[in-house]
């Protein structure tokens, strides 16, 4: 797999539940722990709150602060910078497979570019296209590109050897040779590509969002902080977790379905 | 295909004349293919072995047309080969098999390519798929299926082509023994039945001789022919064949010929290594 | 490549229509007015910012200041992040307790807690480097404990059959075993200790990289930003290789 760690998918005989069951006891203790810390004095409740006050919070911010509609404003801004960057990132991907030359001369280039903190130049886009859902959307977008194109082009240029001989053998077109071949055989690692563009843009699109106070989940913690609404705060920042949480398991998912032949 | 009526043997269908094969390496150009003529008769099963380093894939691949020859001529049924023929179906070494179709979309990729309409490819694919006692796995995908399954798929696919000649690379060389052996009866009677004209690369003496009508003996690079051996063994014929006395001596007689060429690959290729280490500290 | 090559080759050749081209559409669209005043200022402008932003020592100090922030984010973090990676890659048991908990928490935005770092390190440089530290513990953790069950087995049976004690072992099988991808947490953890350290001083700050930046935005001194940017970009894309390049990534041909 490409990804720095992989989910252990591996079920071994060590007693199903087990580990799942130590890992959210651990969690659980974890909560109790601080709770009896902060409610005995231990811990400053000014700078940390009650678990079971975040946990009261919830219910307010999810009614008093417009969560939903947020969170589906958050979720438009991403799946835009989704759509275009699977557009962009897999139509640039192809052309630079296409033309060597291109490839040779611009491959190191979006290395590069995935590399540097792109997201640095939101004061730029701020500038450029103003205070608006734009400058979010394009800046979850440019943080997500580079990973869309490198695997589009990893992909392709990847396909095994002899697929292509069977597909040359068969005396295919061009056209054809790309369809029928190349294309379904890069698809996997293209979704991986989409997959990690789409992870980038989520977060950027969030950061963006806190940053300069403008739109969906990362305007509301800006907010409450601003607010100093101490355990609103704790619980949006939850809230956004899990959400990005889910949003990870929901791309996980869709992404084994599509490449369930493989 | 319709059973050929026998045919004078100088009719052969798939002709490889003069053909010569060279490269160029940072070593200096390389003849991996030297001066190589024969004839592969209709109907006829007819086996190219060579130790490693004969050339025997170089041939494999300029006679399917996916890569060019230096001098001489290839031809099927009198016409010259320069691109991928679509007389020529190949079977290859590597696992080809295309992961994202089903095996019936697999068995049916070339008469999609001619534009077949779906339920008549449909039922084609069928008809080879059991040919290749596939049946029940329709559905399934490659990576639902063993080894030697995906090779009769890949083999299915190639069949439905209906080529005139099956070339075939070392298709069961990444399989174990026994399914070796019992894939190999399974060519033989798909073969027999088709009346398959069929051209098989290997290095296995025991299959070449359980499957072959002849068998061309090649020499260690560079590549020339050594020897063409009949094999006159009753048919039809199953992996059974292997322990009479005529089977052993057939294997005695070409591997006495290959013997003496594979210890001279192995002479190079030690010399080459040393050559190597000794260069580069 | 042959020894006299008097033309340029076809690439580079390629990459300068490229960049002049970029360059001349940039200048052209800076005369044309047809964008808001200098959202695209003149190539001159730029090139005399950069000169400014380098000549003068305020850039340097501040610039001290974020790889002051970076470097400790990156030790703790890192620290941590190899500790904890190597308990959960040795323990398979600890591992499905705790792994998905940080495969999951891994790629969110880390960006967000940094109102809670300021409430529990102040509004100086402590906050910044707290969100970098918390940035890049999780890639280097991840990573870790990946490489640590990628050794190979073999490797491990062939130290046991020469007796190799548990410090051998480390020292002499599990660490030059691993070392790719450690190297590679470290690079993605220093990847996104820098976004999170700059954003950071971009919120809220009085000194560093991110603090000039949002100062440039303030008062729309377009050319400073862009000189500041392109000196951030080639600093952090050098970094970024030369971690690399110290764990032999590159010369690395079987991974």
């Amino acid at each position: 797999m490409t990804m720095a760690g992989t989910t252990p998918r591996r079920r071994v005989s060590l007693g199903g539940a087990l580990p799942a069951l130590t890992g959210l006891g651990t969690l659980i203790a974890f909560f109790a722990i601080m709770e009896v810390l902060i409610r005995s004095g231990g811990l400053n409740r000014f700078i940390v709150p009650p678990p079971s006050e975040i946990i009261a919070s919830f219910p307010r911010i999810i009614v008093e602060e417009q969560v939903l509609s947020r969170f589906v404003m958050t979720l438009t801004e991403c799946l835009t910078a989704g759509v275009m960057l699977t557009i962009v990132g897999v139509s640039g991907g192809v052309l630079m497979q296409r033309f060597k030359l291109l490839q040779q001369a611009c491959e190191t280039w979006v290395a590069a570019l995935a590399s540097a903190p792109v997201v640095l130049c939101y004061p730029l886009f701020l500038v450029i296209f103003g205070r608006n859902a734009w400058t979010i959307i394009m800046m979850g977008f440019v943080s997500g590109l580079p990973p869309v194109i490198l695997k589009t082009l990893e992909g392709i240029s990847g396909t095994r050897k002899v697929l292509v001989n069977v597909g040359r053998s068969f005396n295919l077109t061009p056209t054809q040779q790309f369809w029928k071949i190349l294309f379904p055989a890069a698809l996997p690692t293209i979704f991986v590509g989409i997959r990690l563009g789409l992870i980038f843009a989520l977060i950027n699109v969030v950061g963006v969002e806190f940053l300069i106070n403008f739109g969906g989940l990362g305007q509301l913690i800006n907010e409450l902080a601003e607010r100093y609404d101490l355990s609103g705060t704790y619980a949006a920042i939850c809230f956004v977790v899990l959400v990005s949480v889910l949003f990870f398991m929901v791309l996980e998912k869709a992404e084994r379905w599509l490449t369930r032949a493989e | 295909m319709t059973a050929p009526s026998p045919k004078p043997a100088n009719a052969d269908i798939l002709v490889v004349d003069d053909v010569v094969v060279r490269f160029d390496t940072p070593d200096g150009p390389v003849t991996a293919v030297d001066h190589v003529s024969f004839g592969v008769r209709p109907g006829e099963f007819l086996s190219v072995i060579g130790p490693s380093g004969c050339g025997k894939s170089t041939l494999f691949n300029v006679i399917g047309g996916l890569l060019g020859h230096t001098s001489g001529v290839v031809s099927v049924c009198g016409e010259t080969i320069n691109s991928p023929h679509q007389s020529i179906g190949m079977v290859f070494q590597e696992e080809s098999t295309f992961p994202w179709r089903s095996v019936t979309d697999n068995v049916a990729f070339p008469l999609e390519l001619i534009g077949m309409p779906k339920a008549q490819r449909i039922e084609r694919a069928r008809h080879f798929i059991a040919l290749v006692g596939l049946d029940g796995f329709e559905n399934r995908y490659p990576n639902e299926l063993s080894g030697g399954m995906r090779q009769r798929v890949s083999l299915a696919r190639t069949l439905a082509s209906e080529p005139k000649i099956l070339l075939m690379d070392e298709p069961f060389a990444a399989l174990d023994e026994q399914t070796r052996l019992l894939l190999g009866d399974k060519v033989l009677q798909i073969q027999q039945q088709l009346k398959q004209t069929t051209l098989l690369i290997t290095h296995n003496i025991t299959e070449a001789v359980q499957m072959s009508d002849r068998i061309l003996v090649m020499t260690y690079r560079p590549g020339k022919v050594k020897r063409i051996v009949d094999i006159d063994l009753p048919r039809p014929r199953t992996s059974e064949i292997v322990g009479s006395e005529a089977f052993g001596r057939y294997v005695a007689q070409i591997w006495a010929d290959l013997r003496e060429e594979a210890s001279r690959g192995m002479r190079d290729e030690e010399e080459h290594a040393l050559h190597q280490t000794g260069a580069a500290s | 490549m042959p020894a006299s090559a008097p033309v340029l080759s076809p690439v580079t050749l390629l990459r300068l229509v490229i960049i002049l081209t970029v360059l001349a559409v940039w200048e052209f669209l800076s005369h044309s007015g047809w964008l808001y005043r200098d959202v695209v200022p003149s190539l001159l402008a730029i090139g005399r910012a950069l000169f400014d932003l380098l000549a003068h020592g305020e850039y340097y100090f501040n610039l001290a200041v974020t790889a002051g922030e970076v470097g400790t984010a990156l030790l703790l973090g890192g620290t941590l992040g190899l500790i904890v990676g190597i308990v959960l890659g040795a323990n398979r048991f600890l591992s499905r307790a705790f792994e998905s908990y940080l495969y999951y928490l891994g790629p969110t935005p880390k960006i967000i807690f940094f109102p809670v770092m300021i409430m529990w390190f102040g509004v100086g440089p402590g906050s910044k480097i707290a969100l970098g530290t918390l940035s890049c513990f999780f890639p280097v953790a991840l990573s870790a404990a990946a490489g640590m069950r990628q050794i190979d087995k073999v490797l491990i049976r062939v130290g046991k059959s020469f007796r190799a004690s548990t410090a051998q072992m480390v020292f002499k099988i599990y660490l030059p075993a691993m070392r790719h991808p450690i190297i590679n947490g470290v690079r993605l953890g220093l990847g996104v200790a820098l976004i999170g350290t700059l954003l950071a001083e971009t919120k809220l700050s009085n000194k560093g990289i991110g603090f000039l930046i949002i100062q440039a935005y303030s008062i729309f001194d377009m050319p400073r930003m862009y000189a500041m940017l392109i000196v951030l970009f080639i600093l952090s894309i050098g970094a970024n290789s030369v971690v690399g390049r110290l764990g032999g990534l590159d010369s690395i041909k079987r991974s």
